[in-house]
């Protein structure tokens, strides 16, 4: 369950990364010649103020000035990874639940390395985004430590739960 | 016997079609990403001529919200059913906190994607349903009916957010106590 629950946060936080970077680009940025358009009847409808309008434009200049040339192409393979690995783990926490025996085994060994290798997926990402400035690392690093220590938490307990599995069919209570 | 096969009945949990859990994961995707993605598409420089930075968040968040609103249209009926069937094996009072708790979260839920889609109706904007399909344009642009229906869509969004927390709270609980509850959203029911 536990499993499930992180890997739909997990997964929304990737796709949402992935569509970060597809929408923040330096074209876009450059289309607007550095000036943010901010129309009284927009700033009313948002509810917000002239200044909050121009540095939502700031927040878009600095994810382009803090973030190195590779990045924008690196997180966008390192999010549709973890899109995609969230996606597995979601599928095989599932299948653990809704069956048993040899089966549900086989997800279980599965999904250990599945959950291990979102921990080097973390890792990679914490990574590259200490490569970047320190606007972007003070939005990045953190939730990314996070998460780190979350897939940490569930790999270590699902490998557990499988070895405890396989010492049980391999020594079976009362045999010997 | 017959003392057993009705307690092995009531333990029972009603599982329901693959189908049915399949459309209840996608929309917990669904719910998840379009939540993650509507705070960070708000902070977004205003649109204009020139800005477009929000043009693709904006068009894929409706998307999103249309086939969700879609999605849920057609587990509705299941679920009706499933309430149904629900009466005769479990005791009153979860009964009644199941069916407060499902049931007003469908209705925020679908009234969350109506009040979206009203509001972008009236915002002057045009949908195209996945760059495949141009909604028609109903209604005129109204600047008052789309910050009315905004704000709607707004704060059922906020409701719709202590719903989800309740409502995973409550099968965390039931998984942790392993009581079978939530097992009718992970297992297979005997018709697949």
């Amino acid at each position: 369950m536990l499993s499930i629950l992180f890997g739909v946060l997990f997964f929304a936080s990737n796709s949402n990364e992935l569509l970060k970077q597809g929408v923040l680009t330096t074209d876009a940025f450059a289309a607007l010649q550095a000036e943010a358009d901010c129309r009284a009847d927009e700033l009313e409808e948002e509810g917000i103020s002239l200044r909050e309008c121009e540095l939502m434009l700031v927040q878009v200049e600095i994810a382009l000035e803090s973030s190195p040339d590779w990045f924008r192409s690196v997180q966008q393979i390192l999010s549709a990874s973890g899109i995609a690995a969230a996606l597995l783990s979601i599928g095989l926490a599932l299948n653990l639940s809704a069956n048993s025996g040899s089966s549900s085994r086989f997800s279980l060994r599965i999904l250990v390395w599945v959950l291990g290798g979102l921990v080097v997926l973390d890792s990679v990402m914490f990574i590259a985004a200490l490569q970047t400035g320190p606007l972007l690392r003070a939005q990045y690093l953190w939730p990314l430590l996070l998460w780190f220590f979350i897939h940490l938490s569930l790999a270590l307990g699902a490998r557990t739960i499988s070895k405890n599995i396989n010492d049980k069919l391999s020594y079976p209570a009362g045999k010997f | 016997m017959i003392e057993n096969t009705n307690s092995e009945l009531a333990s029972e949990p009603l599982a329901l079609s693959r189908a049915i859990r399949f459309c209840h994961w996608l929309s917990v995707l669904a719910v998840f990403y379009l939540l993650i993605s509507s705070w960070w598409m708000l902070s977004l420089p205003l649109p204009s001529e020139n800005s477009t930075f929000r043009v693709l968040p904006f068009q894929l968040h409706k998307n999103v919200g249309i086939t969700l609103f879609l999605l849920l249209l057609a587990m509705l009926g299941s679920f009706i059913l499933r309430w149904i069937k629900e009466n005769a094996r479990t005791d009153p009072l979860q009964q009644l906190t199941a069916k407060i708790g499902h049931g007003s979260m469908y209705l925020v839920l679908l009234f969350c994607c109506l009040t979206g889609y009203l509001s972008s109706s009236f915002s002057g904007w045009g949908t195209e349903l996945w760059w495949l399909l141009n909604l028609p344009q109903w209604a005129q642009e109204s600047d008052e009916l789309n910050a009315f229906f905004s704000d709607l869509h707004l704060w059922s969004c906020w409701l719709l957010i202590l719903l989800i927390a309740v409502h995973i709270g409550a099968a965390l609980h039931h998984s942790f106590n392993s009581d079978g509850v939530t097992d009718s959203m992970l297992r297979s029911s005997n018709k697949d």
